[in-house]
């Protein structure tokens, strides 16, 4: 070997380099037109930044409020944002199966992989953090007790915070693998994302929530020793202790959460990163990709040969694209990891709202029409998902087939989705805006949201956009989710208090009565549409 | 059977296949050769109907490529080199799947499935029991072989079939697509294991750079080059010249 005059790049660097261009790129370049596939994450990273910083000035509303309630609101909201996002990511940057094959024969010590994966990580994190709380950092510069510590404190915070969720999400994993074993791995990943993303939306919402039934007055050393459990108030209590009141609650609740981080991060980086090890050397083994028994797929076999699906699915493209949809939303770590963590923030969202209605005086019922509401469009987020996986390539057997255009397969795929995801969401809806609900005369609320379900599950399908299985994973990462969310809340809002009015004017029936109309002749117009789409030129 | 007339594929400023023109009757086995990046698998998506050729014109079973796309899906089957499948399936729902795409009833469908891995020496409960992810790389690609040809089509596209197979497999798919040949069907079979394209192949067509350089019996070819070899007329005619001497040039700079 010859001997050369340069310094190498340390390891670790060129790890971080390497994670951060694959996560930012992709893995793969998609067709033959290669120099447009690595730009694409990238602007649309770039974009999102953007939206970020857009949504940011939300906080203009905060424009007089003391500075506790304004980092309040934003350290909840980048939880929110934070949690999501982390938790959708950290599968694949973390087990990425190929990765075993071409990282793991290398000289390079699994706990250097942990740190390069968690810096991009934290590093995403803090670009989307900074973006969000741009115009924020102003806000406080003129609130009330406010001045210019606020955007130095509130920076540090935020980057506590940043360190702080992706430390948890880190170490559930940690833990999982710890407890449970790599076998029972996928499974756990995918409730540990749920319950993570479902945690930073409650936890995200709780305290804007509690704050708006305090009227913003928190006396925190006396009443609210119940506030020192939720995160985002920590991050605020150490913004309020350096540049605001700088009460001694604040300084606990500063403090507390710096204790938290750390402890969190010596945890997930330190004391369990040998589990990260474990993991990762037997993340190529296929014992548990056997299926379970024999039973996997039958049911779905009884359910598609029994009334009323069999005639729902009578075309046989149709009838194969939806199996293959429930397949993988059962079986496939990937689409799980991405569907569920995904789509819960928008079940909780929801209930939340449900649990809020629940002895509110006027706008009783509220609760209720925005679940409905909320509930058409998780077709649209799940439709959506589900056209990413990690075997794209085999899409390409729909495009050998026989078949005109996109059409059967989108319909198949748009079935699943309603009858895997909607479906179970309405029961869950229902059966608790009945327990929340002291009467269920506010049931019929849900309808509004109800007709227009086949609406949402069909604008994915316009263009031809939702072919199962058929796109590169990274091109998922778009992270446009959190303005989705975004737009998600304010149509469900549209909707909900249309309903409300309604329901409350006394010509809810006749509300009902256009909306079918309406959704009928939109429904059969896209039918016809998503009918006439033809496959697109693979490069 | 394959009529290709200046068939040409352009991404952006590059041309990927350049003016092709041949054609295949029917019963033959074709051997498709050329260099990484020559066109093989362009070519060959191009005829499956998967892209759009940019120029020219192609007849698959007497139907035009760009006019009666999907009367030329019904009649190709194709293996691509990637090999892919969804991983999450089992290879009986897969090869299923496969057949509800061309509309083969599920009872017929279950009998080719069963002749094909009898064929292919699998289990029947290694197709219903195992997930494809789990499957080793020659079984996947058996899967992926029967899902080309589970429809029976005149004409099959092969690209890299052997890759992943073990021996007695790859014995076996050579005889496979003998029988299929002697049946009717159209074999095209792209391929860098020149050897067994030489002893398979009725007549080979060798691209470079998306340009037709050779066409013709393996053995007349072979023959009016004075090559020996496919595999020595294959590296005169694609520049793979003095391999041995940059060898040991290669070979060199770790000496030095």
């Amino acid at each position: 070997m010859t001997g050369t005059t340069s310094n190498p790049v340390p390891p670790g660097r060129t790890l971080r380099r390497l994670f951060l261009t694959l996560f930012l790129r992709g893995r793969s370049s998609r067709g033959l037109r290669k120099e447009r596939a690595p730009k694409s994450v990238g602007s649309k990273l770039a974009l999102t930044l953007f939206f970020y910083a857009l949504m940011g000035l939300m906080t203009l509303a905060f424009l007089n409020q003391p500075v506790f309630a304004l980092s309040v609101y934003l350290h909840a909201m980048t939880l929110v944002f934070l949690g999501m996002f982390v938790a959708a990511s950290a599968g694949e940057v973390l087990f990425n199966k190929e990765e075993a094959d071409i990282l793991m024969h290398r000289p390079i010590p699994p706990r250097a992989l942990l740190w390069a994966k968690i810096g991009v990580l934290v590093e995403v994190s803090l670009w989307l953090a900074g973006a969000f709380n741009l115009a924020g950092l102003f806000v406080g510069l003129y609130g009330p007790n406010g001045g210019w510590l606020f955007p130095v404190a509130h920076a540090i915070s935020t980057t506590f915070e940043a360190l702080f969720c992706t430390g948890c999400v880190v170490l559930v994993y940690q833990l999982c693998l710890r407890w449970f074993g790599r076998e029972r791995l996928d499974g756990l990943m995918t409730t540990a994302q749920v319950l993570v993303a479902v945690a930073a939306v409650v936890g995200g919402q709780m305290v804007p929530q509690l704050m708006r039934g305090f009227g913003g007055k928190l006396d925190l050393s006396i009443k609210s020793w119940w506030i020192a459990l939720l995160p985002p108030a920590w991050f605020a209590g150490f913004d309020d202790a350096l540049a605001g009141s700088g009460r001694a609650g604040s300084w606990a609740l500063g403090g507390f959460g710096l204790a938290a981080t750390t402890t969190v991060l010596w945890l997930a980086f330190g004391k369990l990163a040998s589990a990260y090890e474990t993991g990762l050397q037997t993340l190529n083994e296929t014992t548990s990709a056997r299926r379970s028994g024999r039973a996997g797929r039958r049911w779905i076999d009884v359910l598609v040969a029994t009334p009323p699906l069999c005639w729902w699915l009578r075309d046989s493209v149709t009838r194969a694209a939806f199996l293959l949809t429930a397949a993988y939303l059962v079986r496939d770590r990937d689409v799980k990891l991405r569907i569920y963590p995904g789509l819960a923030p928008m079940l909780a969202m929801p209930i939340i709202f449900l649990v809020q209605d629940q002895g509110r005086g006027g706008m009783g019922g509220f609760g209720v029409a925005f679940a409905g509401g909320y509930l058409g469009l998780i077709p649209l987020l799940g439709l959506n998902l589900l056209r990413y996986s990690q075997q794209w390539q085999a899409s390409d057997l729909f495009r050998a087939a026989p078949l005109p255009g996109p059409a059967p397969l989108c319909h198949g795929a748009r079935r699943a989705v309603l009858c895997f995801l909607a479906l179970p969401a309405l029961v869950v809806f229902a059966l608790l805006a009945r327990l929340v609900e002291s009467d269920s005369s506010h049931l019929p609320l849900l309808l509004p949201g109800l007709l227009a379900l086949p609406l949402y599950a069909m604008v994915p399908c316009l263009g031809g956009h939702a072919v199962p299985l058929s796109l590169p994973t990274e091109e998922a990462k778009s992270a446009v989710r959190g303005l989705t969310m975004v737009a998600v809340m304010l149509i469900s809002a549209v909707l909900s208090g249309l309903a409300i009015w309604a329901w409350s004017g006394g010509w809810f029936k006749w509300l009902l009565l256009v909306e079918t109309v309406l959704v009928l002749i939109l429904y059969l117009g896209m039918r016809a549409a998503v009918a006439s789409v033809r496959w697109t030129p693979l490069e | 059977m394959i009529s290709l007339k200046q068939l040409t594929k352009r991404f952006g400023t590059q041309t990927a296949v350049d003016a092709l023109s041949f054609d295949i009757a029917g019963g033959q086995i074709v051997g498709f050769l050329g260099p990484n990046g020559a066109g093989k698998s362009t070519t060959l998506k191009m005829l499956t109907g998967m892209i759009e050729p940019s120029e020219g014109t192609a007849t698959v079973c007497g139907f035009d490529l760009q006019r009666e796309t999907l009367e030329v899906k019904r009649r190709v089957g194709f293996v691509p080199e990637s090999g892919a499948v969804f991983e999450s399936l089992t290879g009986l729902e897969y090869l299923e799947m496969v057949a509800a795409l061309y509309a083969i009833p599920q009872e017929a469908a279950r009998a080719r499935i069963k002749q094909f891995i009898a064929f292919f020496d699998l289990s029947f409960e290694t197709l219903t029991d195992k997930l494809l992810g789990a499957y080793s790389k020659g079984m996947r690609r058996k899967v992926v072989i029967t899902a080309a040809l589970l429809h029976n089509p005149p004409v099959v596209f092969f690209d890299e079939p052997l890759d992943g197979l073990d021996a007695n497999a790859a014995v076996g798919f050579k005889a496979l697509i003998q029988t299929l040949a002697r049946e009717g069907k159209t074999i095209v079979y792209s391929s860098h294991i020149l050897d067994v394209v030489e002893r398979v192949c009725d007549r080979v067509i060798i691209i470079d750079k998306g340009r037709l350089l050779l066409d013709g019996r393996p053995d007349e070819l072979v023959a009016a080059h004075g090559a020996g070899t496919l595999e020595r007329l294959f590296t005169q005619l694609t520049g793979g010249t003095e391999l041995e001497r940059r060898a040991e040039d290669f070979a060199k700079t770790f000496r030095q």
